[in-house]
């Protein structure tokens, strides 16, 4: 069949950013790839395809410390019509990990409402590493990842069905862990 | 510029890729990002008018239009059926609005809608079964108000859903649910599963392929992500079967496929066919390769 319908490069483009987010979403602990696009400098590729494939002007954005510039506020208003929030009223929350810290100002949702919570995008940053264990949902028997305080994400994980989702981003490559994922710590020496 | 450009201009309409604004298809992302993040739960969203009334999937059809990528390849099927008029047009709806590939072959889509049937091939990774929901909601039948059946979930109040099914047991030895069986989804909510048949139910739990419902009047999305434990509501005494006709298929001989009954002459004589089509013809030709050998 052939192609009379010019369809507009956003909705393309916006497309395809979103499915590799879906299957970020459904595959935790798994690699996935997202484009280029224009962004501020500071911000990873992967940080902003999320934000602009998923904010609206319904939508409340934290940006942490050394995210919250006027380039990145501009940017991020200009594409997405979002509003620059707090922590405790954020949707979406961009930063590296300490400067996210502490993560119980973060909404977790509500019994009836589990999905009014906050997501967080995690820039990649040199905090420690630690080997863990995780499996549940989207995880084909168990997968070993490296995360931040394990701690945090073991209790986040045991307010199911509440909770915060987690995107981790580094340049091209973002990796999801959501509240369904369930870990533990392989290193004893944790 | 000169008129003639101008007028060329004019002519030139840009299209949203798969029918929907981004606006609309950004508040629908979101819901399916956090169902998926949440399985099994219900994620309201605002429901958009589609060029098909209520009842033609268009639920569905808004998922598929939030998820598809121009290099997909469409299947949809329609009771397992893929040339029936819902099927047929939901196909040619998609063709035009996102001019992606189409193919009635399960193992070679990337998306598949599907309404009433999970097909009989096994999906893969990264494929994704969305499905038309007419009520998602599995606790309606014996709570109308929304507010309190949301109170249930996030209770996990389901004691009245397992007294309704024990009292099936009572009444006819049996669970007479054979459509929409309610299933939990990783421990946690009751969902329902869509009118499939419960010979269905099973290939539903830890299955690799990505599973999205979405209910167009009620407006609702949820998700089942691969790899989670789907399972059927039983009782120990009374554990779940998947019941099927203990028949095999008159075109392909297939027994471990689910079959629909036809009555194929006038005094009534029944036949029974796979209701997944693909399948059979699948089927048929492996037969007549095994007999070409
Ligand atoms: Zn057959």
């Amino acid at each position: 069949m052939e192609n009379n319908y010019p369809f507009s490069e956003e909705s393309i483009n916006s497309s395809i950013s979103f499915r590799s987010l879906v299957n970020a979403t459904s595959y935790p602990g798994r690699h996935f790839q997202i484009s280029k696009l224009k962004k501020p400098n500071i911000l990873s590729n992967a940080a902003a395809t999320i934000l602009i494939t998923l904010c609206d002007n319904e939508s409340n954005v934290y940006l942490s410390k050394d995210f919250s510039t006027d380039e990145v506020k501009d940017w991020l208003i200009f594409n997405t019509g979002a509003i620059v929030s707090d922590k405790q009223n954020a949707d979406f929350a961009v930063g590296d990990w300490e400067s996210l810290l502490p993560l119980d100002e973060f909404k977790t949702g509500v019994p009836e409402y589990p999905e009014r919570s906050t997501t967080l995008i995690i820039e990649e940053s040199n905090y420690k590493k630690i080997k863990c264990n995780i499996n549940g949902p989207g995880i084909k028997d168990k997968l070993q990842i490296e995360l931040p305080n394990p701690e945090l994400f073991i209790n986040n994980s045991h307010l199911y069905p509440l909770g915060l989702d987690f995107y981790f981003t580094n340049d091209l490559d973002i990796l999801s862990i959501p509240r369904s994922t369930k870990i533990s710590v392989t290193n004893s020496e944790y | 510029m000169n008129d003639m450009s101008k007028d060329k201009n004019i002519d030139i309409q840009i299209y949203n890729f798969a029918y929907l604004d981004e606006n609309t298809k950004r508040m629908i992302r979101r819901a399916l990002l956090k169902a998926l993040c949440i399985p099994g739960y219900q994620v309201p969203f605002s429901s958009r008018e589609m060029p098909m009334p209520y009842g033609w999937g268009t639920g569905g059809i808004q998922v598929t239009s939030a998820c598809l990528i121009p290099k997909d390849v469409l299947k949809v099927i329609d009771q397992g059926a893929d040339d029936t008029t819902n099927a047929v047009s939901i196909r040619k709806f998609f063709q035009k609005t996102a001019n992606v590939a189409v193919t009635e072959k399960t193992s070679d889509a990337s998306l598949i809608q599907t309404r009433h049937r999970i097909p009989e091939t096994k999906l893969k990774e990264q494929q994704i079964l969305v499905y038309q929901v007419p009520i998602p909601e599995p606790l309606r039948f014996l709570e109308p108000r929304e507010t309190e059946t949301r109170k249930m979930h996030a209770l996990s109040e389901y004691g009245l859903m397992f007294v309704k099914l024990y009292e099936d047991i009572a009444k006819h030895g049996h669970i007479e649910t054979a459509y929409a069986y309610p299933v939990k989804t990783n421990g946690n909510y009751v969902t329902d599963p869509s009118p499939i048949p419960k010979f269905d139910n099973p290939k539903m739990n830890n299955n690799p392929a990505i599973q999205l419902f979405g209910a167009g009047r009620e407006q609702r999305i949820y998700a089942i992500p691969p790899y989670t434990n789907v399972k059927s509501l039983d009782f120990e005494d009374y554990p779940f079967e998947a019941m099927k006709a203990n028949f095999k298929c008159s075109i392909c001989g297939s027994s471990d496929s689910y079959l629909d009954e036809i009555i194929v002459s006038d005094d009534g004589k029944r036949s029974y066919i796979c209701s997944d089509t693909d399948y059979c013809k699948e089927q048929t030709q492996l037969n007549s390769k095994e007999e070409d050998q």
